[in-house]
C-alpha cells in the first residue's frame, strides 16, 4: 500500500486504506532468511509438475514385452 | 520450511502418491524446496515448473548414483543448481540482458535492522525484485541458507567454497537484499 495513494485520495478512501492496513497487519522479520522462509511456506508447488512427471515417466518407460516373448523366455 | 508433510496438509504430498514410489517419497519431501529455489533463482514461474520437472526426472534416472553419502536434499539441490544455471546461461545467450538491476537501485543506508513490512499480495513480487537485483551468487546463497535443513558447510559445498566464505558473503548479501527490498516498498 503506497502512501501517495493513501493521501492523494478522498477521506473515505483514506479510511478504507487504513482499515485494510490494520486488517492485514504489519509483520516483522528478524532476518532476510526469515522473510524467505515465510515466502517459501506461502509458495505452493503447482500440481502440474507432478502431472508432467507422470507423463514423462510413462513415455520414457521401456516398452512392455509382448506375451509371446514371455512364453518363449 | 520445506519439511515433508502429510497429503492432507500439502498438495504436493498428495500428488506425490501418484508417482512411482521411489520418486514419490523424494517429491513429497523436497519438491517445495526445489521449486522455491528454482522460482526465486530464475524469477519465472513457468521456467521454475520446467526446472523442477527436469530435476526430479533426472533424479529418478540417476537414483542408482545416489549412495546416501550426501542428504537427498543436498543431492537434489546440486542437480537443481546446475540445471538452473544452465537455463539462465541458455537464456542469457539468446537475449541481451539489461545491466544488473542493482545499478538501477540507489544504495540505501542500513540493512541490519529487522524488516518490518506489511503483508500484502505483492510480497512475493517485492522479494523477487530484490533478489533479481543481487549478484547471482548472493541470490543463490541466501536461498540456500534460508532452508533450515541446510548447514553453512553444505551451502558451501554446493557453491564450491568454505563455510567461512559463505558467512562473509552472506553478510554482504543480507545487507544488499535489505537495501533493495526497502527500495521496492
Amino acid at each position: 500500500m503506497k502512501q501517495h495513494n493513501k493521501f492523494s485520495t478522498g477521506r473515505h478512501q483514506e479510511q478504507t486504506a487504513e482499515s485494510q492496513t490494520a486488517h492485514m497487519g504489519a509483520r516483522e522479520f528478524q532476518s532476510v532468511e526469515d522473510l524467505l522462509r515465510h515466502d517459501a511456506a506461502q509458495t505452493a508447488v503447482p500440481p502440474e509438475i507432478a502431472r508432467r512427471l507422470r507423463q514423462s515417466i510413462a513415455q520414457s518407460a521401456p516398452p512392455r514385452r509382448p506375451w509371446w516373448r514371455k512364453l518363449m523366455g | 520450511m520445506n519439511q515433508a508433510c502429510a497429503p492432507t496438509q500439502c498438495p504436493e504430498a498428495a500428488e506425490a502418491q501418484l508417482l512411482p514410489a521411489e520418486l514419490g517419497a523424494l517429491y513429497a519431501a523436497h519438491s517445495r524446496a526445489i521449486y522455491y529455489l528454482a522460482l526465486r533463482f530464475l524469477g519465472d514461474s513457468h521456467k521454475a515448473e520446467d526446472a523442477t520437472h527436469d530435476v526430479f526426472l533426472k533424479a529418478l534416472r540417476h537414483l542408482n548414483q545416489f549412495r546416501g553419502e550426501a542428504s537427498a536434499r543436498t543431492w537434489l539441490y546440486r542437480i537443481a543448481i546446475n540445471h538452473c544455471k544452465n537455463m539462465r546461461a541458455a537464456w542469457h545467450d539468446r537475449h541481451v540482458l539489461p545491466s544488473s538491476e542493482s545499478e538501477v537501485f540507489e544504495r540505501l543506508p542500513g540493512g541490519d535492522s529487522p524488516l518490518r513490512i506489511l503483508e500484502t499480495k505483492e510480497l512475493g513480487g517485492r522479494i523477487q525484485k530484490a533478489l533479481d537485483g543481487l549478484k547471482a551468487e548472493y541470490r543463490l546463497l541466501l536461498l540456500l541458507v534460508s532452508d533450515q535443513e541446510l548447514s553453512y558447510d553444505q551451502a558451501g559445498a554446493l557453491t564450491g567454497q568454505t563455510a567461512d566464505a559463505v558467512r562473509g558473503k552472506l553478510f554482504r548479501a543480507r545487507k544488499a537484499f535489505a537495501d533493495l527490498f526497502q527500495k521496492t516498498g
